[in-house]
């Protein structure tokens, strides 16, 4: 204690990181070059190659320093990144892409047509430690013609591929080359292509980039990306009131409930909101009766209000969705609505099913109840559904037993084995819209993701068609389909798509709002921190 | 002695062995292993991959010839590599062919747990030992009752609720203090001094809260020996022989209620390694606790085990410690 009241005293005078608040950090500013942003993260990556990490800690640090050959541009169309072009020849099987100019990497080496072939290699080969490896396997003959131009053939025409090509980070050859990918040093100390280089990282602690002057993009604006590593969100949050840190992602709680409840928050940062890759939903197992009774399906989909879940669980920081796609994209299909909630409905079709309450409230057939348990992960806003979930369903006569299990052992004990009735799960979605290892029949082995069993030749043939087919216009057409016939079914329950929720210090310019539908980070590059906004930094 | 000290030491392998797999066999109950936790819910991501995977770690093998081959390698003392993608060592640093230097796991986060922990400790000892034996001399008056209302209070108060409010007003609502982390912005820039004094600084608060927690333990402690000696006779004897109480209290009471003290610190040895993980992620300290819950919900076996087995090897060598130094002091108590 007298230690503590020591220290307290003594720093009381140290350094004042901050700016002082009489800076009016609403004022306009035009565009210029420097400064730091610090930003927050609640796990640290446990590398920097992004085929190998794979967790979402170490791409969002990797997608500033590598660059792939195709990106999304702001509306999620494809554009070049290194590719200057690409071209599908007429079979659709062949696609060629033509590298940019005078591409070089962060160390002065130029980037050419052989690295690219040789992160094909690496991601390809099974002595490489990645789960991505699959859609690249389907090449069956990648050539470099010349240092600018990188083809690849296909057995058949394969439509997720040009997204592939815009997952696959490329990595210098002459750095990797003969080493073991899974654990060489690189993955700490990463040589990429992009906007930003690694300045310094401080384990446990933070990362922190610096621009990169051979950028093959041009120049970003912001000097310094600093992330930190906090896990707790509540510190983050403190981090954030205290100055310490320019940019957070919001719980709902606190975007809806503590920002506007504080103005001296409101005066320092501005609050962003984007929807994210994701949706919520319950899921039935449709190998157990009754879930394979489509009327039981359909009922359930009517008994649960939505918008009960948005507004309770999120706060109203989502959507509905009524289709496995973002909505507002090509994908999504724009005529479908979400089940409406109507228990008198629900009733109805139960009880068309052969349903009779047997006098405790609870609906049976022959002697068997609609009592089942429901799984869930340990994730708040999962529990808070299925809260709502039972009860909504008990008032249509189906009794829930809710329990929440640890990740790993809700996957490796109940979804690899298909041990469940019903499952409270979210996908987070790729943005091609080939779900073939989500809904095709013949992924239902153990370990796949037809985890619920579904099975509609109707849908294995979509799902086949809409791989072989490169043009967008043709495949929106396949997949709304698909979207209309797994909203009839219902094989799983919709629940909610939610926002990912931002407070980014006002110092911070050039943010779109709202955010497009690539969302906030698609243009980190062209943010920028006006020198009297800046934070004081420490000088030697 | 000697004989004992070798009888000891003889005993806590096969001890250690069977501590060892009764960890391991625990910790393949759970379900689910390492390919279940990690990319093992992307949809882009394939089972024959994570077959694969398996096979590498040899996870599809019974699981006691997966301890023997753990074993054979821990002979060795070779903690092996973390199945985490980053593939780290879990110990020891590696070097590669060009001279990179892998850290190990438990190497890099053991050096802050510990000084937290040392830190911690020290300051336990400093202010719970004239608490304790304030309380003993004030036995059921004012002072004694308020010191036992104090170390019971922050022995209750939830430390991860208490370290939240401490950073709101040691961090946010006045700037004396640092609020999570190790060291502040380019701190690298600093003159050495000025950088152990930022260290210092967001040592503080961890520190503190780690510590109020643990001054009940040791002050009851030092409390009831005092008390326990001071209704000794050879204590009345003192006193009767005139001697001054200073040197009653100080030099006859307090040395030997101090004695049991010793076991408590022989058995915190193991403790001294082990992180608490919520002080650890409010404050954002990359110690062991962290280290060792993330390998747990990651199902990243060898890192599990290589803590288990440390800090079981210390637990043993702590008890051993403490009847050493037990024996030690007796010896030199009846010697004098």
């Amino acid at each position: 204690m007298v230690l503590l009241v020591g220290l307290l005293g003594a720093c009381s005078q140290s350094s004042d990181t901050g700016v002082k608040t009489s800076v009016n950090y609403d004022a306009d500013y035009a565009p210029e070059d420097g400064g730091t942003l610090i930003d927050a993260t609640r796990g640290e990556p446990s590398g920097l190659i992004p085929m190998i990490a794979g967790e979402s800690a170490a791409s969002e640090v990797a997608q500033h320093i590598f660059s792939s050959l195709l990106r999304f541009d702001k509306n999620l169309e494809f554009e070049g990144q290194l590719a200057e072009s690409w071209q599908v020849s007429p079979d659709q099987k062949i696609i060629t892409f033509k590298l940019k100019p005078n591409l070089k990497w962060a160390d002065g080496k130029p980037l050419t047509s052989a690295d690219v072939l040789f992160t094909w290699k690496l991601v390809t080969d099974d002595k490489t430690r990645t789960p991505y490896g699959s859609d690249y396997k389907l090449v069956i003959k990648a050539e470099t013609p010349d240092a600018r131009t990188f083809r690849v053939s296909y057995a058949e025409p394969y439509a997720p591929a040009i997204n592939s090509w815009a997952g696959l980070d490329i990595l210098p050859k002459h750095l990797l080359e003969g080493k073991d990918i899974n654990t060489t040093a690189f993955a700490r100390n990463p040589v990429g292509s992009h906007y930003y280089k690694l300045e310094k990282w401080r384990p446990g602690e933070q990362i922190t980039l610096t621009r990169n002057p051979l950028s093959s993009q041009g120049q970003a604006h912001i000097e310094r990306l600093t992330s930190r590593f906090i896990p707790d969100e509540a510190a983050q949050f403190l981090e954030l009131m205290a100055n310490n840190i320019d940019a957070m992602t919001l719980s709902p709680v606190q975007y809806a409930r503590i920002f506007p409840a504080r103005p001296e928050l409101q005066k320092k940062f501005a609050l962003y909101k984007e929807l994210g890759n994701s949706y919520t939903y319950l899921g039935f197992n449709l190998k157990r009766k009754p879930f394979d009774d489509i009327r039981v399906r359909q009922a359930i989909n009517y008994a649960i209000n939505k918008q009960e879940i948005i507004d309770g669980v999120l706060l109203g920081l989502g959507e509905p969705v009524a289709s496995p796609y973002k909505p507002g994209t090509r994908w999504a299909n724009p005529n479908l609505k979400p089940y409406a909630y109507d228990p008198a409905k629900a009733r109805a079709l139960l009880q068309e099913a052969g349903y009779q309450d047997r006098g405790d409230g609870i609906l049976a057939r022959n002697g068997k109840p609609l009592s089942f348990t429901l799984l869930t992960s340990q994730n708040k806003q999962r529990e808070m559904s299925a809260v709502l979930i039972q009860r909504r369903l008990k008032e249509v006569g189906i009794e829930i037993h809710i329990r929440v299990l640890e990740w790993a052992t809700f996957i490796g004990r109940f979804i690899k084995t298909s041990d469940f009735d019903m499952v409270v799960l979210g996908w987070s979605l790729a943005l091609d819209p080939d779900q073939y290892s989500i809904w095709h029949s013949s992924q239902q082995a153990p370990g796949q993701f037809n985890f619920i069993g579904y099975n509609n030749p109707r849908v294995d043939r979509l799902l086949e068609r809409g791989r072989m087919e490169l043009n967008a216009d043709k495949r929106t057409v396949i997949y709304h389909e698909l979207a209309e016939i797994l909203l009839e079914e219902s094989p799983i329950v919709y629940l909610s798509a939610g926002y990912g929720l931002q407070a980014i210090h006002k110092r911070v310019k050039g943010i779109p709002d709202p955010a497009p539908p690539a969302g906030l980070g698609n243009n980190t590059h062209e943010w920028y921190i006006p020198q009297p906004l800046r934070r004081t930094e420490i000088t030697p | 002695m000697l004989s004992y000290l070798l009888k000891r030491l003889f005993w806590m392998v096969p001890l250690l062995v069977g501590i060892s797999l009764i960890s391991f066999l625990i910790m393949h109950l759970a379900p689910g292993d390492i390919t279940t936790s990690e990319a093992g819910f992307d949809p882009k991501s394939s089972e024959e991959s994570r077959q694969k995977l398996r096979e590498m770690y040899n996870l599809d093998k019974p699981v006691i010839v997966q301890y023997g081959l753990w074993l054979q390698r821990m002979v060795k003392l070779d903690f092996g590599n973390s199945f985490a993608s980053h593939q780290r060592p879990v110990f020891w640093d590696s070097k590669d062919k060009e001279g990179n230097i892998t850290p190990g796991m438990i190497k890099e986060a053991l050096p802050i747990t510990l000084l937290i922990n040392v830190l911690s400790l020290g300051l336990i000892i400093l202010i719970a030992l004239p608490l304790g034996v304030i309380s003993a001399l004030t036995q059921n008056r004012l002072p004694d009752r308020s010191i036992t209302l104090f170390v019971f209070l922050g022995f209750a108060i939830p430390g991860f609720w208490l370290a939240l409010l401490m950073m709101y007003w040691t961090g946010v609502m006045h700037d004396w203090l640092p609020i999570s982390g190790l060291h502040s912005q380019g701190a690298e820039k600093l003159a050495w001094w000025q950088y152990a004094w930022d260290s210092l600084q967001h040592l503080a608060l961890p520190v503190f809260i780690s510590a109020l927690s643990g001054l009940a333990g040791i002050s009851l402690f030092v409390r009831n020996g005092m008390l326990d000696v001071l209704h000794q006779d050879y204590i009345t004897t003192a006193r009767s022989k005139g001697l001054p109480e200073n040197s009653v209290v100080y030099k006859h009471a307090l040395r030997n209620a101090l004695l049991p003290l010793i076991t408590i610190l022989g058995l915190s040895i193991p403790g001294l390694i082990g992180g608490s993980v919520i002080a650890e992620s409010i404050f954002a300290i990359p110690g062991m606790g962290k280290l060792f819950y993330d390998a747990v919900l990651m199902r990243d076996f060898p890192t599990i085990m290589g803590i288990l087995t440390i800090g079981s090897a210390l637990t043993l060598i702590g008890n051993l410690l403490a009847d050493l130094a037990y024996a030690w002091l007796t010896h030199v108590y009846a010697g004098e």
